[in-house]
């Protein structure tokens, strides 16, 4: 355990030396900004209607097109380097060769993806306490404190997941691509099916709508803590490092 | 320090390297050779613990490969066939990466990778990236640091594969100066740099040793080049009759001079012996000179024999 706080240091320092993280981060921020100023907008307008009433707060982040797009497009790209790179450019040679465990690395690299995935979340805080003490916008914090821990254990699901691919194969794309395609399903696929399901009467409608990262995180959001949810979450991710260990402990071929 | 028993990698239907046996002791420098393809890198791969053997033990400095996979890496330092290096750092920043990740005590950090630096003649290029560095400094970056925790055993693949003459010669006396308290293996191609840094050589083709030889033992038998102005027979007569000399195994016409190889009896030196015979004779010599039998003689021959067989064992 006493090498991870030296890997993720160099994690964290590759991401910053390359231009993406710089990229993604202002992408971020000025989603943020956007995001911002609709709430902004629409907290002035009146709602005269209950049938139209809906919680601004939840189209500021959960409910927003631009965040999950976002957010969808940036996780992948923030893990497809971790191993990849290391196995297309050799370095992990003279990475397992140190006397160095294969999880203290699976973890550094976990941890530094999970750092910079806070980081592009950040953004979306800083403009919390303005609202709340200078707009004088009393929001509940306990819906937004269970958005945090949603947003939370999603990203570490995800960037473990991400790392597991980025271990399968030493090209970037292919291992962003695959993490895409799994949180896109996740994401926006499965309300499609709980839609259609729902039209056909589909026994398994539940099921899916459980499933679906997008209801998980909108729940989140309304203020419910589905601690159902968050184990969910914590034991995909804890099964996905351990499968990214086994991956590269494995010895027999790695050439 | 370094003990291979029978060791096997087989990729699928494929046998890289196939029931390898050598063992390095303490002290000695070994070049592993072989031509490309031949199973030198899996070999090293197998014993600096990247991969697993299919089958066979090998144990560095005590420690079983396959049981003991963390102690062995503790023991050895490892430079790979193409340096890979991270080229986002800095110089300096990696070694004490490295440092820490390799268990160099704090305290001793500093200093180690100030002594490596040195040693690698690194002190221009430290705080400089990686990345824009040349091939023969980002070489001596890889070398620094498989050096950062004093290894007892260092296994170099190709250390100066891309290097320029100059940079060969640093390298090589590198490494002659490192093997006198470590084991040394290293693989190349070149070899005449076996000739200049180790003691014995490890030839491997297609998957299995085929010459284990100290170059003592392989330098056994002088020749003797001799040049000289006059008539070839008569040179070839005046040669034959020593007693020194064994056969005139070579002799060649060049214009008014002849070139003639001689195979002398005995270890003896007897070049003082020819000289004194042709210039007594009236030969004027132009050169006089002793070769051993070279190494590319003997590689070139245990390969082909190799090649030769195992296209035999095919043809079954």
């Amino acid at each position: 355990m006493r090498h991870v706080q030296a890997l993720l240091t160099r994690e964290l320092a590759a991401y910053f030396l390359g231009p993406m993280a710089y990229f993604v981060l202002l992408a971020f921020q000025v989603i943020a900004f956007l995001n911002f100023w609709d709430l902004i907008d629409s907290l002035s307008i009146p709602q005269r209607e209950f049938s139209t009433l809906k919680d601004p707060m939840s189209s500021y982040i959960s409910s927003s097109p631009s965040f999950w797009i976002a957010i969808l497009a940036a996780l992948p790209v923030l893990t497809m380097r971790l191993m990849a790179e290391e196995r297309r450019s050799g370095t992990i040679e003279t990475l397992l060769t140190l006397p160095v465990r294969e999880y203290e690395v699976v973890l550094a690299k976990w941890l530094a993806a999970l750092v910079m995935y806070v980081a592009l979340l950040l953004p979306f805080a800083i403009y919390l306490p303005f609202l709340y003490r200078q707009a004088g916008f009393y929001f509940d914090l306990g819906p937004m404190l269970g958005l945090a821990i949603g947003l939370g254990s999603m990203g570490m699901m995800m960037t473990a997941v991400g790392l597991f691919f980025s271990t399968l194969t030493r090209n970037q794309i292919v291992a962003a691509i695959w993490t895409f395609a799994v949180f896109f399903v996740l994401v926006a696929i499965a309300p499609l099916f709980y839609v259609y399901a729902v039209r056909q009467h589909a026994p398994w409608a539940d099921a899916v709508r459980f499933l679906a990262l997008l209801y998980q995180v909108q729940g989140f959001a309304l203020g419910r803590l589905d601690l159902r949810v968050v184990a969910l979450h914590l034991s995909i991710a804890v099964f996905m490092l351990y499968a990214t260990t086994l991956v590269l402990a494995n010895r027999d071929n790695r050439a | 320090m370094i003990e291979v028993d029978r060791l096997t990698k087989r990729y699928g239907t494929i046998r890289a390297v196939a029931g390898v046996t050598f063992s390095v002791g303490k002290g000695e420098v070994v070049g592993l050779l072989g031509p490309n393809g031949a199973g030198k890198t899996t070999t090293m791969r197998m014993l600096t613990t990247y991969l697993a053997p299919t089958s066979g033990r090998a144990t560095v400095a005590g420690r079983d490969v396959l049981d003991e996979p963390l102690e062995v890496r503790r023991k050895v330092g490892y430079l790979p066939e193409n340096v890979p290096l991270y080229p986002e750092m800095r110089v300096r920043e990696y070694l004490r990466h490295r440092a820490v990740l390799k268990d160099v005590p704090r305290s001793r950090r500093r200093q180690a990778t100030a002594s490596v630096v040195s040693r690698c003649r690194l002190g221009d290029v430290e705080n400089r990236i990686i990345g824009q560095l040349s091939r023969g400094y980002r070489q001596r970056v890889g070398l620094a640091e498989a050096l950062l925790h004093d290894p007892e055993v260092l296994i170099l693949d190709e250390p100066t594969s891309g290097l320029d003459p100059l940079q060969i010669r640093e390298v090589r006396d590198l490494i002659v100066e490192l093997g006198e308290e470590r084991v040394i293996l290293l693989s190349t191609h070149i070899l005449s740099e076996v000739e200049a840094v180790c003691g014995r050589v490890v030839v491997i083709a297609s998957g299995r040793i085929v010459l284990d030889e100290s170059l003592e033992e392989m330098h056994g038998k002088p020749t003797i080049m001799v040049e000289a102005r006059g008539p070839a027979d008569a040179i070839r007569g005046a040669l034959e009759t020593m007693p020194e000399i064994e056969q005139v195994t070579r002799l060649e016409r060049d214009g008014e001079y002849a070139l003639a190889e001689l195979a002398p009896l005995g270890d003896a030196d007897a070049r003082e012996a020819v000289g004194l015979r042709l210039s007594s004779r009236g030969f004027p010599i132009r050169r006089l000179d002793q070769r051993r039998s070279s190494l590319e003689e003997r590689f070139t021959e245990v390969v082909t024999r190799d090649a030769l067989s195992s296209a035999r064992r095919e043809g079954h």
